[in-house]
């Protein structure tokens, strides 16, 4: 009797719940999703994410709408954990959205880029920046961040056209990261004529790396590039001063950290030269200063991170797609951002994709420490 | 030959840091046969004290002169931290001296696992650092040879603490009790030696020294964390053996051959290698002189 009464109670919620589906999908707004982690460890970059698609959107709708239609924002909380990610994106699928934008880390991206490619459900990451994700072949996966080697890219050219120097040391840790970037910084050094003395790996949580420099210093480049972690990068840089190595310091973004400089120590801090992401109000673009100053306004605070910008990126583009193509179909979509879209003005930069679905370009910038110890955009002299 | 003999120099800093650790191995080994695991905790907690009453208490301010209130932190740190290794022998190490030589060991290993929580419960996790210019920002080059002033302090005072002691045990009565002990306890009692008091007075100097390498470590990487015990115990155990365990000169050769070693390695095959470097090294020395450079044929007890 009891199991019965069950049954029946579980088939008139489903009833219930698939009304509710069906209900709104027949209304008149275009669904958008946004997924990240709204709660937990990351939630500061998951909130800013939805508050930055829920102002763009607000903006559109106080316009009359796309195409018509009000855009409705569908929010999916994955915590950052894979798990819950193909938790939520079942739920986007069931939900109707045309698109879904997120989720923040490749790990909770992978599972879900897979479910969203197969539910033909266009699907944009601000902020996964793991190489394997567009190596798939899924059709709908686009990302408006760059790969990592992006930053090896602009390292290369900063020391080659920006700076003028020609022989080049790199240092890594032998990490995955650390030996990517420095890798690909060779590839892109060599591309451009420079000549890399030195590509090699100190052991990380040392504190003397002094037998390495003096090796280094014989060899005598113009630039020394780290590209591991802030811990290691202030002693290596001290230690290399006090050998007497003059070359200009360059680290790459895990430095991006105060105690950089602390371990470093002011006096040899002084003009080193970090390659990372540009803080959102650094960036030179006029529709960067446009949402700065509107997320300022709703807000009352700058935007969360890089990632909060990218994220505004990823909406902008689909409103883009869906403006030019007057369709709301995600597959059209798809296919005008590959072949179509080219050099759109984003707040992080032009925007093209490839046929993979990444972003071309890079939107790394070089910081400097001033004579106070703090990171300061580098101007060329 | 000029990056030949500023990686010699590099080696030996690296070097005297390890010898002044391994002394203290060395020491409780030659009297109690036991290898003390937290001795590398101890090195550790040197440098979080040293940490404690620069930045925390501001001791150098309450000091006139710089020297002084370095020389204070030192003695102070020093003082504290052999505290540290005389509580260690008693709670950990006598209760256990009568039972079997592995009981001992384990309490070790315990005691290390449990400072080391200790000292990340009390300062957190992360890597705290030093402030700058404690020692004066001064450098040297010598026919091309660069060395700093902070790096001829850590040669010329473990240099003088390793003579210190060297004199101490050959040179004095309580170094001949010393010596007595690490032959026969039960004949060095017969003797009319106080072989508890002996042993304490081993578990003094021994962490003293290991924390003196810990506040210069602090004080020219000016980064610690609580795990960087492990790290530098390990390569002074390694040292200890190196130049033959129990034996006091041998513990000072071996650190500072053992910091060459790893410079001339890490400089000349690649840093990856400089750990295969020296332990190859370490394997066939001892395949050779299985008691280690200078450790001496003990005739087997019937």
């Amino acid at each position: 009797m009891l199991k019965k009464l069950l049954v029946v109670m579980v088939a008139a919620a489903l009833v219930v719940a698939a009304a509710g589906c069906a209900g709104g999908g027949k209304s008149d707004t275009i669904k958008i999703g946004v997924q990240g982690p709204i709660s937990g460890d990351w939630a500061l970059e998951g909130q800013g994410f939805v508050k930055a698609v829920t102002m763009l959107a607000e903006q559109i709708n106080a316009k009359g709408g796309l195409l018509g239609k009000k855009i409705e924002i569908v929010q999916g909380d994955d915590k950052g954990d894979p798990k819950e990610a193909s938790l939520v994106a079942q739920k986007m699928v069931s939900s109707k959205v045309i698109a879904v934008l997120g989720a923040y880390n490749s790990s909770a991206t992978e599972p879900a880029a897979g479910i969203y490619n197969e539910a033909k459900i266009l699907h944009i990451t601000p902020s996964s920046t793991a190489t394997k994700l567009t190596e798939k072949g899924y059709k709908m996966f686009f990302r408006t961040c760059f790969l990592d080697n992006r930053q090896g890219m602009f390292a290369a050219d900063f020391i080659v056209n920006t700076l003028g120097k020609k022989k080049v040391a790199l240092i890594h840790d032998n990490t995955t990261y650390a030996k990517g970037l420095a890798d690909w910084t060779e590839k892109f050094l060599k591309e451009k004529g420079a000549t890399v003395v030195f590509n090699d790996a100190i052991t990380p949580k040392e504190k003397d790396f002094t037998s390495t420099l003096t090796k280094i210093k014989g060899l005598d480049p113009e630039v020394i590039y780290f590209t591991g972690y802030f811990s290691e990068g202030g002693l290596l840089l001290r230690q290399a001063r006090e050998l007497g190595i003059k070359a200009v310091f360059m680290a790459g973004d895990a430095n991006n950290n105060p105690d950089f400089v602390k371990n470093a120590g002011l006096e040899a801090a002084k003009g080193a030269i970090i390659t990372t992401l540009p803080l959102p109000q650094d960036l030179p673009y006029k529709e960067a200063k446009q949402f700065i100053a509107d997320y300022k306004a709703k807000y009352g605070k700058e935007p969360e991170s890089i990632w909060t910008l990218t994220m505004a990126d990823a909406f902008r583009v689909v409103v883009e797609a869906i403006e030019k193509t007057k369709s709301t179909d995600p597959v059209k979509l798809a296919e005008y951002l590959h072949t179509q879209l080219k050099d759109f003005p984003g707040i992080t930069g032009p925007i093209t994709f490839d046929e993979k679905g990444d972003r071309l370009g890079s939107v790394h910038t070089a910081y400097v420490v001033n004579e106070k110890g703090e990171f300061v955009l580098y101007k060329k002299q | 030959m000029q990056e030949f003999l500023q990686q010699v120099v590099n080696g030996l800093t690296i070097g005297s840091i390890y010898a002044l650790v391994a002394l203290g191995y060395t020491m409780v080994y030659g009297i109690l046969k036991l290898i003390n695991f937290a001795h590398g905790e101890l090195f550790m907690i040197g440098s979080f004290l040293a940490f404690t009453l620069i930045v925390s208490a501001n001791l150098m301010e309450h000091i006139p002169h710089p020297v002084a209130g370095l020389v204070a932190v030192f003695l102070l740190v020093a003082l504290m931290v052999a505290v540290i290794g005389l509580i260690l022998e008693r709670v950990a190490y006598r209760p256990l001296r009568r039972s079997s030589r592995l009981a001992p060991l384990v309490s070790a290993l315990g005691a290390s696992i449990f400072l080391q929580n200790a000292i990340m419960l009390v300062y957190g996790g992360g890597y705290l650092v030093f402030p700058e210019n404690l020692v004066p920002n001064i450098e040297w080059s010598v026919g091309g040879i660069n060395i700093g002033l902070m790096r001829v302090i850590i040669l010329a005072l473990s240099i003088s603490l390793m003579l210190f002691l060297y004199l101490l045990v050959q040179k004095t009565r309580l170094g001949a009790a010393m010596r007595a002990c690490s032959l026969d306890h039960d004949t060095a009692r017969l003797m009319g030696i106080n072989v508890d008091r002996i042993i304490a007075l081993v578990f003094v100097i021994g962490p003293a020294l290991g924390a003196i390498a810990g506040i210069m470590v602090g004080m020219y990487y000016r980064q610690i964390n609580f795990t960087m015990g492990w790290a530098y115990g390990l390569r002074a155990f390694t040292a200890a053996i190196l130049g033959g365990i129990g034996n006091i000169p041998g513990a000072m050769v071996g650190g500072l051959l053992l910091g060459i070693l790893e410079t001339i390695g890490a400089g000349y095959v690649a840093a990856a290698w400089k750990d295969v470097v020296a332990f190859i090294i370490l394997i066939l020395i001892l395949i050779l002189r299985p008691t280690g450079l200078l450790g001496e044929r003990v005739a087997e007890k019937v």
